[in-house]
């Protein structure tokens, strides 16, 4: 089942340099796709069109069969959750409590259920004991997480992470990789949007994006093993793909491989 | 950086802690108006005892209190000075007479010098500033050294002395009371309590819920903001930038270092701050609901009563004397 439809987008800042050109894309509900691309290349703006963040000069978006346009943009915002890239500049609340409480005010939830959804979805992300923590206690894997327990309170049916990694440390990346990966075997959309190969690794499908362009859209294993088009994004292919590829380019023996492991071991 | 401590509230126990900020503000206000309608001595001073027992029953800090007197203590030197140089009503209590004659002028100068270069050394500065000021006017009140070039004259009048106290004791109170609302109130129960106070003007079209929504990203962000100039300090002193020395000209110059990355971030910052908030669905000026309730309880109640209570007292006995 299609959970967005996305034809012929388009969008600009200034007229004659186009951030986004004819973008075609559709996901389906239950997927994982990564949004692949070097800085520049219109990813976040393609996650800010898709919450009426930004308008679109040309084209149309679908979330859940609804059109986006002025009259249902906050309807589009309660299906679609957006984690930022900078952990402090997302942080609404005094408190870990006052935070993931902020998206359900916005809601109209009724306190008792507020409450309750609170301690659910913090348990969930692991923070139920730092509810009353304010953000300048917390790491920045932690406000991560509270930022998602914000969205999944508000019970979306997407979540794009707009490289909400970038900024973390390697044990904070991890942890939120896997919450990833939880959210999405439990049924969430995601959309993740990085320029980090090792995360495209998860997930169905890449979406390779360039000078705001679609320029591959496949199966993961297919984009991540596609030499050319990974130089064309001026992407690096993972190392151990890397050495597949030359092992069977080479059609070599034993002996060899092993030279060619010490080589790549020496320079990766 | 971990630690800081917005406003005064230190947690504790007492019943003004557990009190609903509205009550305390509402009450704070019944109050204050109170120490200013006060116009005789014998209610001022049960006024002041009722304050020092609200201390005590509620279990207050005192050391606390005292130190957000201190700030006070020169403004209310001064005004009971100048009340009594220069309020000339009512019956004459004292006067002296004041001899300025070159070597009396010689022994004050004596004085404020000594005292100019001993300052920086003692305990209780201000204190020895008073002694200072009063030493200078007993000074040329009482020396008689050497022929006079001029003389004058220092009356007290009866209305100096007590405009003066009033003024005085008003402003403790004052401060007091309001002391004890913020040392017994969380910075963010405060901006609860104060936007539903306020609520009232949205008759006149106050969004007060956005104000109270600035108040609390306010509040929020301002540890993330000294962290961040902090680290911008950090930055400038590897360039060569020394924050602590330098000629006037200089510190402006380092406090622009300073400023202008810090707007910029800034910006930047509410920026994407905007964005966050809107994608979770906030659209300002409309309702939403509230995870923070306040609760009233009896002794909110009750609090409330004693402080009008006190109030129409006061008027009262302002009526009837």
């Amino acid at each position: 089942m299609r959970i967005i439809d996305i034809e012929n987008l388009s969008f600009h800042y200034r007229a004659g340099t186009p951030v986004l050109e004819d973008i075609t894309l559709h996901v389906d509900k239950g997927e994982w796709i990564t949004i692949l691309g070097h800085n520049g290349s219109g990813k976040s703006t393609l996650s800010k069109l898709l919450v009426g963040l930004l308008r679109a000069k040309k084209g149309t978006i679908k979330v859940g069969g609804l059109e986006l346009s002025e009259n249902t943009v906050y309807d589009i915002r309660k299906k679609i959750g957006i984690v930022f890239q900078n952990p402090d500049n997302q942080f609404v609340g005094v408190t870990v409590r006052d935070d993931i409480a902020f998206g359900l005010e916005n809601l109209q939830i009724p306190r008792d259920t507020m409450i309750e959804r609170i301690e659910q979805y913090a348990r969930k992300v692991d923070m139920a004991d730092y509810l009353n923590k304010e953000p300048h206690n917390l790491s920045g894997g932690q406000k991560q997480r509270v930022a998602i327990a914000g969205i999944l309170a508000m019970e979306t049916d997407i979540i794009i992470f707009d490289e909400a990694t970038s900024m973390l440390d390697p044990k904070g990346r991890n942890t939120i990789l896997s919450m990833m990966k939880q959210l999405n075997d439990e049924g969430v959309t995601v959309i993740n949007i990085t320029h980090d190969m090792k995360e495209s690794l998860y997930g169905d499908r890449i979406v390779v994006l360039k000078n705001g362009k679609i320029i591959k859209d496949d199966k993961t294993d297919a984009v991540l093993k596609d030499q050319e088009i990974l130089e064309k994004s001026n992407l690096e292919m993972l190392l151990p793909l890397r050495v597949l590829r030359l092992l069977e380019s080479e059609n070599v023996k034993d002996e060899k491989v092993r030279s060619y492991l010490w080589q790549l071991s020496l320079t990766g | 950086m971990k630690n800081i401590v917005i406003g005064r509230f230190v947690p504790g126990k007492g019943f003004l802690y557990r009190m609903d900020p509205r009550t305390k503000i509402i009450a704070l206000v019944f109050l204050m108006a109170s120490a200013f309608i006060i116009r005789d001595f014998t209610t001022m001073f049960v006024a002041v005892g009722l304050l020092v027992a609200l201390l005590f029953v509620g279990r207050i800090n005192i050391i606390r209190v005292f130190s957000g007197l201190r700030p006070l203590m020169y403004l209310l030197a001064f005004t009971f000075i100048f009340q009594l140089l220069f309020n000339t009503q009512g019956d004459l209590v004292a006067s002296w007479e004041l001899h300025y004659s070159p070597l009396n002028i010689l022994a004050v100068t004596m004085l404020v010098v000594t005292w100019f270069f001993v300052r920086r050394r003692l305990p209780f500065k201000f204190f020895f500033f008073i002694a200072t000021f009063v030493g200078v006017i007993a000074l040329f009140a009482t020396l008689r050294l050497g022929p006079a070039f001029a003389t004058g004259t220092l009356n007290i009048h009866q209305n100096a002395i007590e405009t003066g106290f009033f003024i005085v004791m008003r402003l403790l109170v004052i401060v007091t009371l309001s002391t004890i609302l913020t040392l017994t109130t969380k910075p963010t129960d405060l901006n609860l309590g104060l936007e539903s106070v306020m609520s009232p003007l949205k008759v006149f079209r106050i969004r007060t819920e956005e104000m109270a929504m600035i108040i609390s990203i306010s509040l929020r962000y301002i540890p993330t903001l000294l962290d961040e100039a902090n680290k911008i300090m950090l930055a400038q002193a590897s360039r060569g930038v020394d924050f602590s020395e330098g000629k006037f000209k200089d510190k402006i110059m380092q406090i622009v270092s300073l400023l202008v990355p810090m707007f910029i971030i800034s910006f930047k910052r509410s920026d994407e701050l905007a964005n966050a908030m809107e994608a979770r669905s906030f659209v300002p000026g409309q309702p939403r609901t509230r995870l923070h309730q306040l609760t009233w309880g009896f002794a909110d109640t009750v609090a409330l009563v004693v402080s009008l209570l006190v109030l129409t007292a006061v008027i009262t006995s302002r009526v009837v004397m």
